[in-house]
């Protein structure tokens, strides 16, 4: 990993961004219910007073517990590295759509296992819903990122994003329906407001909320960074497809790019935040028609890519 | 030569797709205003690289007609009649959705292999358009469990078919057109009309229950 100006940009931005979305939405979605909010960079105080803190563990607790925050946090951090979530070269090179989606699972796979092993029926429970939605979200983030592939003629996620304009050959609508598709399975796997209220940990809402309710001190610290690393690289990978659509439209000065995807990472912030304040949670029977407009998005995205591929 | 594509009427048929996907009334009733609205546009644009002045009166007719009318007196009756969500009949409303957009990918090889007007514009992506709104209209009205679905399904069919008029023809006669209109006005109102006496003698407007009508 050498460190050009390129790789410098992308880990400050690393560092701040993640802390910057959660706290740009919480405050946004303070605004909406006559609150202060918190301070921006309230996460990442809480995250100081975590690392700082005792950690309580259950006695019936193996191994397991202890390592699913800790695979989940180093698997973000190797994503975070390699996948283009900026529109620049990543510092680790060649990260594939499979190898993308396969960390994701893992990841999941190890949070999922780590809090059954708690013990906890609650996050046994919570377990059993996350693992529910991811598979029938995961048909939806695949097929949308595969669309982009066909387009480019690539699997390779550096090649697909992070490219200059001048040789972007993926069209518009391909760009604009991955965009939506991957939007939605967002908001599903962050599990944001239709899907999951990440403000409580109410019984009727618990997905991840209440996953992680074992976790507690330095272990919680790691989830909740995790998480916001996840944001991060959604959020990162969304904003590029409207911003590769919108440069279909209007011309982008090439060095205005990676400013305008940031621009548009805290606009879906706005976003995520608007839609938390003014939709209600679906009932859990209703998520699956949630779901099936995300995976029209990217059926639709890559019909798009195949008619598209045979012409030009 | 496939990168030309119109947007207006891809995005049209796009918006009858997701209309599919809701069983809520007003939410179709709104997607079904959008799409209608996306067709508005699309004759716009026809009316103006075909230099027709009538075809603006068209648009105006479908603007005032069949965005605005239409859809707020269908929301009306919906109300009045508290058929708020479709339960679906025969496939379940998402899944009609997912096949809806395979009839959209079956319209795109349909209108590669018809004979097309050589004419304005990207026609092969009108046709797939009009296609796919026509076939979406259709499976709507198959898979609703609701009379009020049958009017949305016959009127997306009718855009369809509207659509395809106006985007492979050099244009059809003025009076036809506001014939069509005036058309699909009228059979709104009867089709509502009947919605309407269906629900106050059976009390319910569920159109599976009514082929146990027959003596």
């Amino acid at each position: 990993m050498i460190l050009t100006s390129a790789n410098l940009v992308f880990i400050v931005t690393l560092t701040i961004m993640p802390f910057l979305l959660i706290g740009v939405i919480k405050k946004i979605k303070a605004c909406f219910q006559n609150r202060v909010g918190p301070p921006v960079f309230q996460s990442l105080y809480n995250l100081v007073k975590l690392f700082n803190k005792d950690e309580i563990l259950s006695k019936d607790c193996s191994w397991i517990f202890r390592s699913g925050p800790l695979i989940s946090f180093s698997g973000m951090l190797l994503l975070c590295l390699s996948v283009p979530w900026l529109p620049l070269q990543p510092p680790v090179p060649g990260c594939d759509i499979f190898l993308f989606v396969y960390v994701l699972a893992l990841i999941r796979f190890f949070s999922i296992i780590s809090s059954i092993d708690a013990g906890s029926p609650f996050s046994s429970f919570a377990a059993s819903r996350e693992a529910t939605l991811s598979f029938l979200a995961e048909p939806a983030f695949v097929l949308a990122l595969v669309a982009l592939g066909i387009s480019a003629h690539s699997s390779d996620l550096a090649l697909i994003f992070g490219q200059p304009i001048e040789n972007n050959r993926i069209p518009l609508s391909v760009w604009f329906f991955s965009g939506l598709a991957l939007f939605l399975s967002g908001i599903v796997e962050l599990s944001r407001m239709p899907i999951d209220d990440p403000s409580t940990h109410l019984e009727l809402t618990m997905v991840h909320e209440a996953m992680v309710i074992e976790n507690s001190g330095p272990n919680l610290a790691l989830v909740e960074w995790s998480y916001a690393l996840k944001l991060l690289l959604f959020f990162g990978l969304i904003a590029q497809c409207f911003v590769y659509s919108l440069s279909k439209i209007i011309a982008l000065p090439p060095l205005l790019l990676p400013l305008s995807v940031l621009v548009v990472m805290l606009a879906l912030g706005c976003l995520t935040a608007m839609i938390e304040s003014f939709s209600v949670k679906l009932s859990w029977g209703k998520n699956p028609d949630f779901i099936a407009y995300a995976v029209s998005m990217s059926l639709l995205s890559s019909l798009a890519a195949f008619a598209m591929n045979g012409g030009s | 030569m496939m990168n030309e594509v119109n947007l207006l009427t891809v995005t049209a048929a796009v918006f009858a797709i997701m209309m599919s996907g809701s069983g809520q009334s007003r939410t179709n009733l709104l997607l079904y205003a959008m799409q209608t609205f996306f067709i508005a546009l699309a004759c716009l644009a026809q009316a103006e690289a075909k230099g027709s002045p009538e075809l603006y009166t068209v648009v105006i007719g479908i603007i005032v007609i069949k965005v605005l009318t239409v859809p707020y007196f269908l929301s009306w009756l919906a109300n009045k009649i508290e058929a708020r969500s479709d339960p679906g009949a025969f496939l379940p409303i998402p899944l009609t959705m997912h096949v809806s957009i395979l009839l959209f990918a079956l319209s795109h090889f349909l209108a590669l292999g018809l004979p097309l007007f050589k004419g304005i514009g990207s026609v092969a992506s009108d046709a797939t358009g009009a296609i796919s709104l026509l076939l979406t209209g259709m499976l709507f009205m198959l898979t609703r469990r609701f009379a009020l679905g049958q009017i949305i399904g016959f009127l997306t069919l009718e855009n369809g078919i509207f659509l395809f008029a106006v985007t492979q023809t050099k244009g059809m006669p003025f009076i036809i057109e506001m014939g069509i209109l005036l058309d699909v006005l009228v059979a709104v109102m009867i089709g509502g009309l009947f919605v309407f006496r269906i629900q106050k003698s059976f009390e319910h407007i569920d159109v599976t229950q009514l082929n146990g009508l027959k003596e």
